[in-house]
């Protein structure tokens, strides 16, 4: 009965319906917001709903193993190109991250998008599109297809609505991934071709194309492509530097997304398409991409400590914690693969909800100067407690989410790099040093302007209390998720056979 | 000849036809009845074009799968393009039934040349559309721009008019024919050296109607100075006319190697001369018009590969440029009153301030640079694709590169009209209601843009039946 209902082709179609729905509400910002919402809430449910009946799908026989639902439907014969969808537990991970992101996205910009709401909240729906896209594509030309539109929003998201320089921004956000996903593209046209003249078939299909034999040096050319344009999204040392910028000027809803998804779809695209497509190009490239991550972590937590702006600190401290997924990436193996994809979960939460609270505080005083600011636990302590929590939990406290993914990927890597894991655990005291600088001056210390703040109301409570059982959560049992992406991670790694 | 051939015909003579009989009627009874009239005209033959059987084998003109197609499409354009001038001239003060004769007139024209089976009826046809332009860009009496921008247009067009007619003389001398279907060169090797001048000659000539580089000189001043539906008539139909004549005369180069290295030559120049120079343009038709010439890299790009589908691709990345350039010229056209309001700068604020016109802007502008969901991805994928399966990987990665310094220069264009704000003390476009004519006029490329970037089967499908 599901499996021939287009469950997945609803949850990519289901927020740019909604965005119909907001055209006939075009003129009344309130009931648009909420229809938004609603809409959000509705696919957050549908994954919900995925998620508590994976175990059942997991049990029907589909045709590519580890996959709990596929769709498959001729769209571009010309081009060999094919509407195929699918959805394994990694996909399953992302799909309800997107969802839940969404939801904390809309909500937190509640209040705070007053101009043009209507045409913000409509582009935040063509985007939850977009991004459900790329995490359910199986077919290299729909998944760039995906991978593109999801950029148009954000384009218009930083440049209409965000703050400072933002529209040098969204053009240097633009370009840079406009820049690497010019040269996949190439890539994938070319995999495509080399593809065809080995079997005699034109397809973009993820599945066929994993059969393609290639050489070394052909491979390490695609594979160079895929990598820079993953790299960028990553976003890895040196590829970094739209992202301070970006983050930074974007509006808070903006910068969730952007922290909480589109640096997701960078990892994402490696683990799915980069890796299996071309394993001995990915094998040459494990030591640079164990290089760049550690650069990464050691360069953004440096950069993050003289930040004098919250948000831009926050947005440093991303680079530093992607290096960590990247890692975990490298090595290449269950343990550390899985860490990784649980750390890419982990960081959308706790980046998220730190971009909602520097947010929210900005509401509030309009500044995110980190020396405007002083004694907040005295005058704002429910924002000063998330604010805790939150940072703790970056920290990679135990009994918090990222402690999880981060010992995972740790463990994982030390049988094949053990010099990278001990440089990584120095890479992990770094940003203490920024956190507790950003506490002690934000939280503690005295007052250093007189403000008048008012703390959290029950909305702004209520994303964070749910983002912070999130946290929990995977803090304290993590078993379910791991479970989940279990069998995907043991397929693509190899180690099922 | 038949009556199934006059059939066949029939477009173009009622073209014809109806442009002279504008001519005839408006000397008697003038009024803006006559667009209305010349829509009618044009859209009878468009409809005619799509309906109508190919069973016409007259001597110089056959109508082909491939003429009909092609014809049709232009004939669309030139609705839309009157369409645009409906108003667009009634504000500028271009009033005289000359300005729809004439651009029934070109339409024939084109019509002419889609069908052409011999290199005279090619050169006619040709030379007819291009004749019409030459009186339509300069149609604006007392405008400096209009007469500047016709002055260069006449005299670059008859220079290339007369090398294409010695090229023809010289491949009449070499083969003693001049039917495109005789001229093909059959077997290995390079055809003997007069037939080449003359072909070279011919190619000189089709380059400066599509405007590759170095025959592009005339393109920014004529596309800024003509008015603009003029403009997009001109950017679009002329182009897509010349490269249904390209398309005709590849064939006759047989396998020379010699025309795959000045295609690709004539790529890479355009590619980066297009791109480069569109970067530096402050003036929203000079940019496109630049732009339009680094878009006519990418159709020399699938050219180049011809052998590997590359024909094909170019067509149909023409249409998908051509339904752009018609959507943005379209906006221009509604939006600019007198000559001045043409800076980039002026557009500001232009999306909330006229959410229509700034919407299919944006989408022109996302096509053109190969964004999707807009068609113009679907036409890069088609080129690349096609240059990649004919081995052209260094052209393609230049035109990957050269794609993004393109959008970059038409994100700016979207960039004033919803990041910037139109408050600041400089002139921006006055903004007034679009009528239902000029909506129509742009909402119809607008949406033949998204669907050809969601659902492009359909057009890939016709286009592999018809061009061979």
């Amino acid at each position: 009965m599901i499996a021939n209902y287009p469950l997945l082709t609803t949850l990519i179609f289901l927020p740019l319906a909604g965005c119909l729905l907001l055209l006939a509400l075009w003129n009344r910002a309130v009931f648009a917001r909420t229809a938004a919402f609603g809409v959000a809430v509705v696919e957050l449910a549908l994954t919900g709903w995925l998620y508590a009946s994976w175990q059942g799908l997991a049990g029907g026989a589909t045709v590519v193993p580890g996959y709990l639902l596929l769709e498959d439907a001729p769209w571009i014969p010309s081009f060999g190109i094919r509407y195929s969808l699918g959805l394994d537990g990694i996909s399953l991970l992302m799909v309800m991250l997107t969802a839940f992101t969404f939801c904390v996205a809309l909500a937190v910009s509640w209040n705070a998008i007053k101009e043009r709401a209507v045409l913000f909240l409509t582009l935040m729906l063509v985007m939850e599109s977009g991004i459900m896209g790329v995490f359910l594509a199986l077919d290299l030309a729909l998944f760039y297809l995906f991978w593109e539109i999801m950029l148009i929003p954000m384009f218009f998201l930083i440049g209409v609505w965000g703050h400072g320089r933002r529209i040098y921004s969204t053009i240097k956000f633009f370009l840079f991934t406009m820049f690497g996903s010019l040269l996949m593209l190439l890539a994938i046209i070319a995999l495509h071709l080399l593809y065809a003249r080995q079997s005699g078939v034109a397809t973009f299909s993820l599945h066929e194309l994993l059969h393609t034999q290639l050489p070394l040096d052909t491979q390490l050319w695609l594979f160079a492509a895929f990598f820079l344009a993953f790299a960028i999204k990553f976003p890895l040392f040196p590829l970094h530097t739209w992202l301070p910028d970006a983050h930074t000027d974007a509006p808070t809803a903006g910068s969730v997304v952007l922290a909480g998804l589109l640096l997701k779809t960078g990892s994402y695209g490696l683990i799915r398409f980069g890796y299996p497509l071309f394993p001995l190009a990915a094998h040459a490239f494990t030591p640079l991409f164990y290089t760049l991550a550690l650069l990464g972590i050691f360069y953004a937590s440096l950069i993050a400590f003289a930040q004098e702006d919250m948000k831009r600190l926050v947005a440093y401290s991303s680079i530093g914690h992607m290096g960590y997924v990247a890692i975990g990436i490298a090595a290449w193996n269950p343990v550390a693969l899985s860490g990784s994809i649980l750390q890419m979960a982990n960081h959308a939460v706790t980046t998220g909800a730190l971009f909602c609270l520097i947010g929210m505080l900005d509401e509030r005083a309009h500044t995110r100067d980190i020396a405007a600011f002083g004694g907040l636990w005295g005058k704002i302590p429910l924002w000063s407690f998330f604010i805790l929590i939150f940072s703790l939990a970056s920290l990679g406290l135990p009994g918090l989410n990222s402690f999880v993914g981060e010992f995972l990927i740790l463990a994982g890597t030390i049988k094949t790099a053990p010099m990278v894991v001990v440089l990584s655990f120095v890479g992990i005291i770094l940003p203490l040093i920024y956190m507790v600088r950003l506490l002690q001056e934000v939280v503690f210390q005295k007052e250093r302007q007189p403000l008048v703040m008012s703390d959290l109301d029950l909305r702004e409570i209520t994303i964070l209390a749910a983002l912070l059982l999130l946290n929990i959560w995977v803090g304290v049992h993590p078993a379910p998720l791991l479970d989940m992406i279990h069998l995907p991670v043991q397929l693509l790694t190899g180690g099922a056979s | 000849m038949t009556s199934g051939d006059l059939m066949a015909l029939m477009p173009i003579l009622i073209l014809v036809s109806g442009s002279v009989l504008c001519l005839l009627v408006g000397a008697v009874k003038p009024g803006r009845y006559l667009y209305t009239a010349a829509i009618v005209v044009v859209s009878a033959a468009f409809l005619w074009s799509c309906a109508v059987p190919d069973a016409a084998i007259l001597p110089g003109l056959s109508v082909t799968p491939f003429s009909r197609f092609s014809a049709a499409f232009l004939y669309g354009t030139g609705i839309i393009s009157l369409l645009l001038s409906l108003s667009y001239n009634s504000r500028c003060g271009i009033a005289g039934e000359e300005y729809p004769a004439t651009i029934l007139f070109a339409l024939a024209g084109m019509g002419v040349t889609c069908a052409a089976t011999d290199l005279l009826m090619l050169f006619l046809g040709l030379e007819a559309f291009t004749f019409a332009f030459y009186i339509l860009v300069a149609i604006k009496r007392g405008s400096a721009g209009g007469g500047e921008a016709g002055l260069k247009y006449l005299l670059n067009g008859t220079l290339s008019a007369a090398i294409l007619a010695m090229g023809i003389a010289l491949v009449y001398a070499a083969r003693g024919t001049i039917k495109l279907t005789e001229l093909v060169s059959t077997g290995g090797g390079a055809p003997e050296p007069l037939f080449l001048v003359g072909g070279c000659l011919i190619l000189m000539g089709m380059a400066f109607k599509l405007s590759l580089v170095p025959a592009h000189l005339w393109t920014a001043d004529v596309y800024q100075g003509a008015p603009a539906p003029v403009t997009a008539l001109l950017s679009t139909s002329s182009k897509g006319a010349s490269l249904a004549a390209l398309l005709l005369l590849v064939p006759l180069f047989g396998t020379w190697h010699g025309l795959h290295d000045i295609l690709w030559l004539l790529a890479l120049s355009n590619l980066l001369a297009g791109n480069l120079a569109a970067l530096a343009q402050k003036n929203l038709k000079r940019m496109l018009a630049w732009s339009s010439v680094g878009q006519m890299g990418y159709v020399a790009l699938a050219l180049v590969a011809a052998h590997a589908g590359g024909a094909r691709a170019a067509a149909f990345y023409l249409v998908v440029y051509a339904t752009a350039g018609m959507a943005a010229f379209g906006v221009v056209s509604v939006i600019s009153d007198e000559d001045g309001f043409d800076a980039i700068e002026a557009y500001r604020g232009l999306g909330y301030r006229n959410p229509l016109a700034g919407a299919v802007l944006a989408v022109a502008m996302f096509s053109l640079a190969g964004i999707p969901p807009a068609a113009g991805f679907m036409g890069k994928f088609a080129v690349f694709a096609a240059a990649l399966r004919g081995g052209e990987f260094g052209l393609a990665l230049v035109g990957m590169l050269s794609a993004l310094v393109a959008v970059f220069f038409y994100l700016r264009v979207v960039v004033v009209m919803y990041m910037k704000s139109s408050d600041a003390p400089l002139v921006v476009v006055p903004v007034r209601r679009l009528n239902i004519v000029e909506a129509a006029a742009l909402l119809i490329p607008a949406f033949v843009l998204v669907l050809l970037g969601v659902y492009p089967q359909p057009l890939l499908e016709l286009l592999e039946k018809i061009i061979i």
